[in-house]
């Protein structure tokens, strides 16, 4: 053993430590990481994205004061930058760093912002490797939060890799699947970025981050449509890397956002037959509204007659104020059509019904993934019913 | 009391299958897991630290012999043999396996029980008075309108996403021991002017992060009024409750920050429209159900065996001066079983305790067991005369500890031992205290004294209205115990008050033991208890034995 071990060859000791750690899960491998002799100083460098409060939080139970590095290429959703001061504070994170380009770099290269437009690359080169490669120099390691199920170069990763024959590079949640880090984050009642239920499940600088369709890859909303995959601050062979390699897949093809939906009602799916424009509320004229979640239903009070249809929007299965406004529109003696239209899941399709509602509209996402005969099997909705016995 | 008729059995088969099916399209992808949680939690599963935990509701806390058993084969097949009581007259068990629940709920439903709405946001299992039906001070049994609110609220199409959840109690008693001051909506039966009985509706009560008292919205409401009124508060509700932030989601902030004024007005506006939905079907099931909840038969019954062993053994007469109650039937008592016998887990029972508990509900107490808030178990019609008897059994079973309403009968959340919100452990810290004063054989001495612990700020343990409260919080990661004084969960409910600094774990035993010293020397008679000494004297002499150091340092 040398004197120093952090001062061995780097491939030396990250063959060493995972030989050691073969064996462990990813707590233990970060902990002992934290305090191993042979890991040397280290930070966790954090995006405060999707899924990175799993490590921040094993960090505050473990470590506190461990350095966080964040990288605030100033390109960010304000979303990650108020995301940042809420989770470091709930935490309690004594050390997190805000990191920012060099403004002298900024002003000779990017001074408009719109590096991104013409050069992709050199923006992230600009903004984020250059900036971490700096923050990073006092450091032997440093942790992230990649993992195999992402795919890509990052299948055959290894809790500890040599990069560069600089820094060890931890990933102590190589082995985790989706399932393990949703579970980790529902378990931990920890809080999630705010776009992750607006469909960004991988979140990077606004500009070059898209929302990501059912079905997509998690990561192909970043740099959509160009042959980009990393932003290169994961470097292999003392390389950064940003393409796809050759032989892999994993080229997104940017898919056309659809508007088509599907009419849920005692007798099935069908599509819609509502051929007019649905108005907002304030339209006295129009013979069709869409009723936002916090409407007062009594704007309609005075034309139920007029209307045709009336929609009331689901933002969120978990909103329930849709119930008790179509409740209320029926009670005030509306008896025209009565929509649910948006986030209605077939478990909600009798509480839909028994309110007053006569038809259920849902995306096509939804509708694939909860099919025809889950929805036909709330069908029956008047059977089991208390209300109908208490109500005569 | 109330056996499930035809429609409620084929209603729970019916949602046991649903839920059954929900599993299953959990497993297969078709739920994401942000839609199966509020569809586990409408079904009582919780995620909690190592496992799920599966809530199951004992309806206004009555439960005959068969169910008691059940309750017991579940702990048994399912778990680890045991099972909680919690503070809502529910029973959890703490490690059941997902793919087990379907099997669980079905042979709940072979009793007449369910899990439903004992969590999520929607309307809670409703709580009753654990006398009800037997108490001597008792206007009328409040039972029956919580069993017409459980079919109401049940799979009500309306209220299965509120803003947050929403609790509901019911009382028919002035001595009020269902602590309706701190319910969503708590409901008194009362008598007005002319002689009719009615509720006094109270509304916007609560504990958690911001405790508050309920405010009277309705001084009184006729008893037909009963269903359309609360509708008309929790729509009201869901339509002006907040749901940008959950920790002023509940109904109290709602009241809070509307006003009683507003909120009642929109509440009669709502109740003027709703009235007539309500014609009189209502009316008919709560006859009979009412007719359910009669009373059962309670022949006189020779007191001599009673007296003679009240007389003679000094142990059964502690054991009956702290767990009985006054009956409304001469010669009956109402018996309540201690679940905290010194050292133990508050509120656990094992299955064979549970078995022993309906094996005398079945022998001496018409068939019948109460659950109650305080996490204790009931037997409502004891005769007097049996009760030698039953003081032997309990013995056998580590039931007979004679520490009901006394300093060691501590209400404890499950704290960090089990649950992720937890910042601190509870239920060791009730351990210790009970078997220090054990130790200290000063139990009876002090009297009445009621102790609530909760282990994070969300107040499970309903620290705000124990005489003395504990609070258990995560300061720098270290755990932190904050002690307030004063709270009462009776009428006359008051939220206690801080005392100052917190105290360490190691220095939260000794800190209570200083209290209870305190009071000795302060109280007037052995008569006063620690409330009525606290509310005389007041803080400052508390204040002075907790802190010393402090008080020499501002006198200097």
């Amino acid at each position: 053993m040398p004197l120093d071990p952090a001062s061995a060859p780097v491939a030396d000791r990250v063959r060493d430590l995972n030989e050691r750690y073969r064996h462990h899960g990813a707590t233990a491998v970060l902990e002992r990481a934290l305090s191993d002799a042979q890991v040397g100083n280290i930070a966790l460098v954090s995006s405060f994205g999707a899924e990175s409060v799993v490590l921040l939080h094993m960090i505050s139970v473990m470590d506190r004061t461990t350095p966080v590095l964040f990288i605030d290429t100033q390109m960010l959703f304000e979303e990650t930058l108020q995301y940042q001061l809420d989770v470091s504070e709930k935490l309690g994170l004594t050390d997190v760093r805000s990191i920012r380009p060099d403004p002298e770099k900024i002003r000779e290269l990017d001074r408009f912002g719109a590096l991104h437009l013409s050069d992709p690359d050199a923006c992230c080169d600009l903004r984020k490797t250059q900036t971490l490669a700096s923050a990073l120099a006092p450091f032997d390691a440093w942790i992230t939060g990649r993992k195999r199920f992402q795919g890509g170069q990052r299948a055959a990763l290894e809790f500890f890799e040599n990069e560069g024959d600089i820094r060890i590079k931890v990933n102590p949640l190589a082995h985790w699947a989706k399932d393990d880090v949703r579970d980790y984050m529902i378990n931990n009642r920890l809080p999630r970025h705010p776009l992750v239920s607006q469909g960004y499940p991988s979140i990077g600088c606004k500009p070059c981050t898209s929302k990501v369709a059912e079905g997509e890859d998690e990561r192909a909303g970043r740099w959509r449509g160009k042959d980009k995959v990393e932003c290169g601050i994961h470097f292999i062979n003392g390389k950064p890397v940003r393409r796809v390699a050759e032989g892999t897949e994993g080229e997104a093809t940017p898919q056309e956002e659809t508007t088509m939906s599907v009419i849920v009602t005692d007798g099935g799916f069908a599509a819609d037959d509502w051929n007019g424009e649905l108005a907002a509320p304030e339209d006295t004229g129009a013979a069709a509204v869409l009723l936002p979640s916090d409407a007062d239903p009594e704007v309609l009070r005075d034309r139920l007659d007029q209307l045709k249809l009336v929609a009331v929007d689901f933002p969120s299965f978990a909103d329930g104020r849709g119930f008790t406004i179509a409740r209320r529109l029926r009670l005030m003696g509306y008896t025209g059509r009565l929509r649910a239209k948006g986030h209605v899941i077939a478990d909600q399709y009798a509480m839909a019904r028994r309110v007053g509602f006569d038809e259920v509209e849902i995306d096509l996402d939804l509708a694939t993934r909860q099919p025809e005969d889950q929805w036909l099997r709330r069908a029956e909705w008047k059977a089991h019913d208390y209300q109908s016995r208490l109500r005569a | 009391m109330y056996s499930y008729t035809e429609f409620d059995e084929a209603f729970v088969r019916e949602r046991v299958a649903q839920f059954r099916a929900q599993v299953e399209r959990r497993i297969d992808g078709s739920l994401t897991e942000d839609e199966f949680k509020p569809l586990r939690l409408m079904n009582g599963l919780y995620l909690q630290l190592h496992a799920y935990m599966l809530r199951v509701a004992v309806p206004y806390g009555t439960l005959n012999s068969r169910q008691m058993n059940q309750l017991a084969y579940i702990a048994e097949t399912w778990d680890k043999g045991y099972g909680h009581f919690t503070t809502r007259q529910n029973i959890q068990y703490n490690w059941p396996l997902l793919k087990d629940v379907p099997d669980m709920l079905d042979a709940l439903a072979d009793v007449g029980m369910h899990a439903i709405q004992t969590s999520g946001n929607t309307i809670r299992n409703v709580t009753a008075d654990h006398f009800a039906g037997a108490a001597a001070d008792e206007i009328e049994d409040p039972r029956p309108y919580a069993e017409l609110l459980r079919q109401w609220s049940t799979d009500h199409p309306e209220f299965q996403f509120l803003p947050r959840k929403f609790k509901i109690a019911v009382t028919g008693a002035p001595n009020d021991r269902a602590v309706v001051k701190a319910h969503d909506i708590g409901l008194e039966i009362v008598k007005n002017d002319a002689g009719e009985t009615g509720f006094r509706v109270l509304v916007g009560g609560g504990l958690g992060r911001t405790p508050m008292i309920g405010k009277v919205i309705r001084d009184f409401l006729p008893k037909d009024d009963l269903l359309p009124y609360c509708e008309a508060i929790v729509s009201v509700y869901n339509l002006l409750g907040r749901r940008d932030n959950k920790y002023k989601a509940r109904i109290k902030i709602t009241v809070h920050e509307n006003g009683l004024d507003e909120f009642k007005a929109q509440v009669e506006d709502r109740f003027a429209l709703l009235r007539g939905q309500f014609g009189g079907a209502d009316q008919q099931l709560l006859a009979e159900i009412k007719a359910q909840f009669a009373r059962p038969d309670l022949p006189a019954r020779d007191l001599s065996g009673f007296t003679t062993a009240y007389d003679n053994d000094p142990v059964f007469r502690a054991w009956v001066d702290t767990n009985v109650a006054e009956h409304a039937v001469d010669g009956y008592a109402l018996l309540t079983i201690s679940l905290k016998a010194h050292g133990e887990t508050p509120g656990d029972a094992t299955a064979e305790q549970m078995r022993e508990m309906a094996a005398l509900a079945a022998e001496y107490s018409s068939d019948e067991l109460r659950i109650s808030h305080e996490q204790n178990v009931i037997l409502p019609h004891v005769a007097k005369s049996d009760l030698p008897a039953i003081h032997a059994r309990l013995q056998q079973h580590g039931l007979a500890t004679a520490n009901i309403g006394l300093i060691s009968d501590i209400i404890a959340c499950p704290g960090m031992d089990y649950c992720a919100l937890a910042t601190a452990r509870s239920i060791p810290v009730a351990q210790q205290i009970a078997t220090r004063f054990d130790e200290l054989k000063m139990e009876h001495d002090i009297g009445p004294l009621k102790i609530k612990i909760s282990g994070c700020i969300n107040a499970c343990g309903h620290h705000h209205v124990g005489h003395i409260g504990i609070l258990g919080l995560d300061r720098a990661g270290v755990e932190n115990y904050q002690i307030t004084l004063g709270g009462d969960g009776t009428e006359d409910a008051a939220i206690g008050t801080r005392t100052g600094p917190g105290f360490a774990y190691d220095q939260i035993v000794p800190a209570i033991e200083t209290l209870v010293e305190t009071y000795l020397d302060e109280r007037e008679s052995p008569d006063e208890t620690f409330l009525d000494t606290y509310k005389r004297v007041g803080m400052a002499p508390f204040k002075a034995a907790l802190y010393p150091a402090e008080e020499k340092s501002r006198a200097a």
